[in-house]
């Protein structure tokens, strides 16, 4: 059995009615929620709104509001009358000339009176007529939180995602709070019946056809040796990267960090699971890279070919470094490679302490296959290398690729 | 509802020092009580007015305390009437009655004087809070700010006039120590039953208290206005009317009303105070061009909502703000904003000026060329400052101009159009080793 935590009641012994000081018969009705709009729109604060029609007296009322064994945040209570009823239909409050002169609502609150150790407050509210009125209780709730998740499907080429984006919705604020309007923010609002200790996963939207790039990175002095055997090989990790914007099917909204499970649509008809990554938050134009794991068939070695002292004056010196990668790719695909290469940690390991970020330049042997990227600095320069795909040839072998990043760091001491 | 403070004409006129246990008094109740809280300090002066009815010759008042947190070394009377005919003689604070004094009165006037009674008191205490509510456009605001007033003193105070001091005040012994010395009780809290008899007890005087107002044809039908005036370096804010705060309650009432507030979003990126990502402001000030600036605004909480324009509200932020004084600024912090990204990148570093100590590298400069690209996905334009701070001898270069907010701070305020971006380049020089000469940023232009 669920219970109803949260109560409201217009204690209808209004004041200010022409009942004598003492020993009034007091009558409290109970206004049920006519509408309850929840408010995720804030990563921190969960904002609840309810609507309720309490019936006003001329004069005085006193509203008590009051919540047991759910952790309203008492200073966030915020009381708002709306509207009057008139007849089938509700008008806006008005505001009306008070005798000071003054201007004021026709309903306004007095004041607000909070009793000892408990859960609750009293308004004490002023009705210039017997009305019905429509008043929006708001408050932060605490245990009502929201999270995001992803589900992506691929097409078999993985040159496409249709990607799904839920919100989950976790009450556990002690409250039942039937059908309530829910919004996140962006997207469309969402009318659910929510529970106490209900966990509610819904479908905030839909991308088809976004198109997506598959990526194979490799980074020597992140992972280091592949293993005993291959000591100048390293693991090659496979990503997919979504670009958030419209031209990629996206660019609706930030995606908010989130669990992404990944599926790929299978020869007959269903699907396989590819893995699941934790996605970070991505802007509109940035770029959402999901982990996929490691790549068997892109293999990639790295080999110092020379390493030469050039000195300048005393223990000032540039380093110049030829790097050779060897590169297979046994997939029946084209690929692309992306090496990262970190050159203050290069320069330190061969040439002495960089001081910083390396100075740097190219050198001649550099390959002029390699494309060159700064995302991440000039530091940092991420090397892309396209692969063909293995040949279709059943005795023909796996060309290797082979590519050369000719470095000059320069004054290193 | 029980009184705990008591005063008390005793007509038996015997030696105080002698043990009496049969006493005959008249209670004579107040006429009227002004509370004057202070915010920084637990202290509350309270100020009594009663009419007491005196004989001619020796006369004694008698005040009591019991399970209060009143300071006896702060009571204080006061003749109201008849001052030339009526003379304190004494104040005696027997030993074997804790919480209690007797005032011996020489009268030479028979009938009723008034008389005023001080003290201070703790247990009553007020705070502020603010309620900002921006329209859907994000261009103005209704600025509520509302004094809640606590009353935790054990005394009922029944249609009390109430100020409250905005300002920090000196007190070489707190109030509530003074209370408690020699073995005071002090009040305890109540019990759950106890709760519920008071809850209702206290609506009935609600009641008790509004229907008696009606009866006058007087009750209330607006919220207590707040006069708000300066004395020497504090402010007192004096609720108009009077007041029922039963113990144990707090009753919270406004006294900022303001609507159409104009405001000014600002997006800040400072790593050093914010963290790494840009965070938005709302700032606006407390003074008549933004409708407010009649008082300072105390020490309180602020909740920032945003009106959806569907009759709810979207919560922005919460924040306590500290004292602002008329005319200063009020910044309220709302966090990172998904819709303004900032990025910031270091390329083309280049080494030059070495300098040698026995054929070692002991001096250099270095330049790198940064770019800080700032993107707005709002529908507006943004207003985007920009703060970093750098450590030792730099010389600092950029085509946009650029001010330094301290030695070692550039800071520069970009206009960022909607939905586009800027980009802040910059050329920076730093000398490093035995080049560096200073310890400070220098502006090339």
């Amino acid at each position: 059995m669920r219970t109803r935590t949260l109560l409201i009641a217009a204690l209808a012994a209004a004041i200010g009615v022409s009942a004598p000081a003492f020993g009034r018969i007091k009558l409290a009705t109970l206004p049920v929620r006519e509408r309850v709009e929840i408010r995720l729109d804030n990563p921190h604060f969960t904002l609840v709104e309810e609507e309720r029609i309490v019936p006003m007296l001329k004069g005085t009322n006193m509203i008590d509001f009051s919540w047991s064994n759910t952790a309203i945040d008492k200073n966030s209570i915020q009381f708002r009358p709306i509207a009057i009823r008139q007849g089938k239909k509700f008008r806006p409050i008005k505001t009306v000339d008070r005798p000071s002169g003054a201007k004021a609502l026709e309903i306004r609150v007095i004041n607000v009176a909070y009793p000892p150790n408990e859960n609750a407050l009293v308004w004490e509210v002023y009705s210039d007529e017997p009305c019905a009125a429509k008043v929006r209780v708001s408050y932060v709730i605490a245990n009502l939180t929201r999270s995001f998740s992803y589900r992506a499907l691929a097409n078999r080429d993985e040159t496409f995602l249709t990607l799904r984006k839920y919100i989950q919705l976790r009450n556990y604020s002690g409250e039942d709070f039937g059908g309530s309007g829910v919004w996140a923010g962006f997207g469309p609002k969402f009318h659910k019946q929510i529970g106490h200790q209900e966990d509610i996963k819904i479908l905030l939207h839909k991308f088809d056809k976004v198109p997506v790039e598959k990526t194979f990175t490799f980074d020597w002095y992140t992972h280091g040796p592949l293993n005993p055997d291959k000591p100048l090989a390293s693991r090659v990790l496979m990503h997919y990267r979504l670009t958030n914007d419209e031209k990629h099917g996206l660019g609706l909204f930030p995606l908010q960090p989130g669990k992404v499970r990944i599926f790929i649509a299978d020869s007959r008809g269903g699907e396989a699971f590819l893995g699941e990554d934790w996605a970070a938050l991505t802007p509109l134009d940035d770029k959402m890279k999901l982990y996929l794991g490691e790549s068997r068939d892109v293999v990639c070695t790295r080999t110092i070919e020379s390493n030469q002292r050039i000195d300048v004056r005393g223990n000032l010196h540039h380093q110049e470094i030829v790097l050779k990668y060897e590169i297979e790719n046994f997939k029946d695909k084209p690929a692309t490679l992306q090496i990262v290469e970190q050159l203050n940690r290069l320069a330190r390991e061969y040439g002495g302490d960089p001081h910083g970020d390396v100075e740097w330049e190219h050198g001649a042997k550099t390959s002029k296959e390699i494309r060159f990227e700064f995302e991440h600095g000039g530091a940092l320069p991420m090397l892309l290398i396209d692969l063909p795909a293995r040949p279709k040839d059943k005795d023909a072998k796996v060309e290797k690729v082979v590519v050369r990043f000719h470095v000059i760091i320069k004054n290193l001491w | 509802m029980k009184r705990n403070a008591i005063i008390c004409a005793v007509l038996l006129t015997a030696v105080v020092a002698e043990a009496k246990n049969v006493d005959l008094v008249t209670l004579p109740g107040r006429d009227s009580v002004q509370l004057t809280i202070y915010n920084s300090e637990d202290l509350t002066l309270a100020k009594e007015t009663r009419y007491v009815t005196l004989k001619k010759g020796a006369n004694q008042l008698q005040f009591s305390w019991a399970n209060t947190l009143i300071d006896p070394s702060s009571v204080e009377l006061r003749l109201l009437d008849h001052v030339d005919q009526v003379e304190i003689a004494d104040t005696v604070f027997p030993g074997q009655k804790p919480q209690h004094l007797i005032w011996n009165i020489e009268s030479k006037f028979e009938g009723q004087v008034k008389m005023e009674v001080t003290y201070f008191t703790s247990g009553l205490t007020w705070s502020m809070d603010y309620v900002a509510i921006s329209d859907p456009d994000e261009t103005m605001l209704q600025f509520d700010g509302y004094v809640r007033v606590y009353n935790n003193s054990g005394e009922e105070y029944d249609n009390a006039e109430i100020r409250l001091i905005v300002g920090k005040i000196n007190l070489v012994e707190k109030i509530a120590d003074l209370a408690r010395r020699r073995g005071i009780p002090v009040p305890l809290e109540p019990s759950g039953p106890h709760r519920l008899m008071q809850r209702d007890a206290v609506r009935k005087a609600f009641a008790d208290a509004e229907g008696a107002a009606d009866d006058m044809d007087a009750s209330r039908t607006e919220a207590a206005g707040i006069v708000k005036e300066g004395i020497s370096e504090y402010f007192m804010f004096t609720v108009e009317g009077s007041e029922t705060i039963p113990n144990g309650w707090s009753k919270r009432m406004q006294a900022v009303d303001t609507e159409d507030v104009t405001f000014d979003i600002v997006y800040r990126m400072r790593a050093h105070q914010y963290g790494p990502r840009p965070v938005r402001f709302f700032i606006w000030r407390n003074d008549a061009e933004h409708k407010l600036g009649d008082s300072p605004l105390p020490d309180g909480q602020v909740n920032l909502f945003r009106d959806n324009g569907d009759d709810g509200l979207s919560f922005l932020a919460r924040q306590q703000i500290r004292y602002v004084p008329i005319k200063a600024e009020i910044e309220i912090n709302l966090g990172p904003d998904d819709l303004v990204v900032y990025e910031t990148n270091r390329a083309n570093v280049k080494r030059f000026n070495f300098s040698f100590h026995r054929n070692r590298v002991n001096g250099w400069d270095e330049t790198a060329h940064w770019i800080d690209t700032i993107r707005n996905y709002r529908t507006k334009p943004i207003t985007f400052e920009l703060r970093r701070v750098w450590h030792g001898d730099i010389d600092y270069d950029s085509e946009i101009k650029t001010t330094l907010f301290d030695y070692r701070t550039p800071e520069v305020t970009l206009t960022v159009a909607a939905r586009s971006k800027k980009q802040y380049p910059a050329t920076v020089t730093q000398h490093h080793g035995v080049n560096a000469k200073q310890n400070r940023v220098k502006l090339k232009r």
